[in-house]
């Protein structure tokens, strides 16, 4: 039996030693390129019996505002150890389906399961993480006030988040930065320490709105390094993004487009399957098909 | 400088009102709401002071005295004489229960005449001896000297009104005031300044004050800055989240209190004669509720702009209408019943009794379930607010 669903490995480019994540099908052989030194390579995913998680699942769920529908009958499963992009232009949906994924909006149809249970539900948020759009923390509090108030409502206790404390800090590289109020820092570290507000509980699964808008190329690199060093504690990261480039440091994508989700998979099953070299491309074929 | 610059802006500025309606209607409504309300709230004279009055007065039959062949009846005709705009009369038999009613702060005064006051006046004109001068007793509320001023001024008039009469329709040179009025006092006393009258309500408006409109202000940022939804997300409850607010105004509550009563008494020297514990849990219960206020107005702000928006929505039928500066009884009748919907009314009431009268709990016992039921429904209404999903 061929069980469907992702799975991700980690491989080590013979040649040069940078770790890349590879994903692919049980049972797949996948042909990989190492992004450093351009050596080609093969990474076999072995066949496995083992049905994957599914983390979330979403089935036949519609938003409307009035008389526009921001989410239109949408089905989604996504599983455990993923990094999964809901990619599309502004005004496609992506914000609405990740409020609702986190109970901030609710269906007018269809159902939500996080974690294996049903929204709403409260029970399960201490499992999962969210950074909003906008940075979304205090500014007239130090980075270290901040820390320490979103873990505390997260019942961490005041010795596991001194520990996390610091391991968050040199994650998001802002140990210089303990005592600083926010306000005084600039935009890419309130960015960092926002990622690190929604991760020093240790969630399982973690809801990212556009993480890189307005963040210049260098941190949106330094992000995406946060994203798949996450994936590699085995912490799924659901995120939307307009950028359709940053789509290829994603495990599998889907394309939204007014409120539909066109398109489902992995970015190269994606490109192959309309034969483009371009998410950017292989999005415009399939908007252009759907509206015909 | 370039007119057509200078045009750009103002035309830029003025086109925003277009789309801003509500800033247009502030704009244009609270003057008009201010002129109103102050024209018909501000400086009024005090008016419908309950009072009971106990007359015993046996007064003089007709053909009794050749002095008054007529008779009278002197205490009747001060009390017919008492200016009904001015007081709301209940007749009482007993001055006992009379000076009760003022102790339980349902009347400020009672106004006892003796069962010899038309025969002491008799004796005083036909001796022209003092000793004998006939005494009212005014027992009197003096928490709030205007109040006190208003009765005593009002009782003062209507003698001399009648002393006057009476001159003139026997014929005699009018005496000097035999008549003495006796003042008692239930609480305060001639002592009883406007500031002792004042602190209180100050402290119990600034706290009103002070915590909604920082309550406005940080649900806003919380809202705009997108804190409230990650905190939506959490674990945390909408009831935590709100009542972890709470306890943190409740605090600056307490310790705003605390300044403003040392300061009072530092400079002021004011007196407070209650237990200042309980003017605390008031002025806690004060903080609650308009904490819940503040988290229900920020939901219709969607900026510190459109929140400071509300400042005179909550300012001014504060001043004008919950006692703060003129009595409740100052106010037109029509506008009166409109004083019992604003909560700060029962705060400032409950701690002007704790701080003038000394009350306790038996006595202010309906001013802390009002501003207990105004916290549990502003902070739950809260919750429910914020659990609320589109």
């Amino acid at each position: 039996m061929k069980v469907r669903g992702i799975i991700q490995k980690q491989v080590q480019c013979p040649a040069c030693n940078t770790i890349l994540i590879c994903s692919g099908n049980p049972g797949e052989i996948v042909k990989v390129t190492c992004p450093s030194c351009g050596t080609l390579g093969k990474v076999t995913f072995e066949q496995t019996f083992d049905t994957p998680t599914k983390i979330v699942e979403i089935q036949s769920v519609t938003k409307t505002f009035g008389k526009f529908t921001a989410v239109d009958t949408l089905d989604l499963t996504i599983y455990t150890g993923e990094i999964y992009g809901l990619l599309g232009p502004n005004g496609s949906g992506k914000t609405t389906a990740i409020k609702l994924l986190c109970d901030l909006l609710r269906p007018n149809e269809g159902t939500i399961k996080i974690l294996g249970e049903p929204l709403p539900c409260k029970s399960i948020m201490n499992q999962v993480g969210y950074m909003p759009q906008d940075a979304a923390i205090y500014l007239d509090n130090t980075v270290h006030e901040n820390l320490f108030f979103f873990g505390g409502i997260y019942g961490m206790t005041k010795e596991n988040l001194e520990k996390k404390e610091q391991e968050m800090l040199e994650f998001v590289n802002l140990q210089d930065w303990s005592d600083s109020l926010v306000s005084t820092l600039s935009g890419g570290m309130k960015h960092r320490l926002s990622l690190a507000c929604a991760l020093i509980h240790e969630p399982n699964l973690v809801f990212l709105d556009e993480p890189t808008v307005g963040v210049d190329p260098e941190l949106r690199a330094t992000f995406w390094g946060y994203f798949e060093s996450l994936v590699k504690k085995g912490i799924t990261v659901i995120i939307t993004t307009h950028y359709m480039d940053e789509a290829d440091h994603c495990s599998r994508v889907g394309l939204l487009r007014q409120g539909r989700l066109i398109a489902d998979g992995r970015p190269r099953d994606l490109k192959k399957s309309v034969g483009v070299d371009s998410l950017e491309e292989a999005f415009l074929l399939l908007a252009g098909q759907e509206k015909s | 400088m370039r007119l057509r610059r200078i045009a750009a802006f103002s035309r830029r500025a003025l086109l925003q009102f277009r789309h801003d309606r509500r800033t247009l209607a502030f704009v244009l409504i609270m003057p008009l709401l201010m002129i109103l309300i102050f024209g018909y709230t501000f400086g009024g004279d005090v008016k419908d002071i309950a009072i009971e009055v106990v007359d015993y007065d046996i007064g003089i039959q007709a053909g009794t005295s050749p002095v008054l062949p007529n008779g009278l009846f002197l205490a009747q005709k001060v009390i017919d004489n008492f200016d009904t705009d001015v007081f709301s009369m209940h007749t009482n038999t007993n001055s006992r229960n009379a000076r009760q009613i003022v102790h339980e702060g349902k009347a400020w005064a009672a106004i006892i005449f003796p069962a010899n006051f038309t025969e002491n006046f008799l004796s005083t004109i036909k001796t022209q001896d003092m000793s004998f001068s006939p005494k009212i007793e005014i027992y009197i509320d003096a928490s709030n000297p205007t109040i006190a001023a208003a009765v005593i001024k009002e009782a003062t008039q209507s003698v001399q009104i009648i002393l006057k009469e009476l001159s003139a329709s026997l014929n005699i040179s009018q005496i000097e005031m035999p008549i003495a009025i006796e003042q008692v006092y239930a609480y305060g006393g001639g002592n009883t300044r406007f500031i002792d009258y004042f602190a209180p309500g100050v402290i119990s408006f600034a706290i009103m004050m002070v915590t909604t409109m920082i309550t406005i202000i940080l649900f806003v940022n919380e809202r705009r800055n997108g804190t409230l939804q990650r905190l939506l997300v959490s674990p945390a409850s909408e009831s935590e989240i709100v009542v972890g607010y709470a306890l943190a105004f409740a605090v600056i509550g307490i310790i705003q209190s605390i300044v403003v009563l040392i300061a009072a008494i530092l400079l002021f020297d004011i007196s407070i004669v209650g237990n200042i514990f309980l003017a605390l849990i008031v002025i806690l219960l004060l903080a609650f509720g308009h904490q819940g206020l503040g988290i229900l107005l920020s939901a219709g702000a969607k900026n510190e702009l459109q929140a400071i928006q509300f400042i005179p929505l909550i300012l001014f039928p504060s001043i004008l209408l919950a006692g703060l500066f003129w009595p409740i009884e100052s106010i037109p009748s029509y506008l009166q019943p409109l004083s019992y919907i604003i909560p700060l009314r029962y705060g400032i009431d409950a701690e002007r009794s704790i701080m003038l009268r000394g009350w306790g709990i038996g006595e202010i016992w309906v001013d802390i379930i009002v501003l207990v039921l105004f916290a549990l429904l502003t902070l739950s209404v809260s919750v429910l607010l914020l659990k609320r999903r589109n």
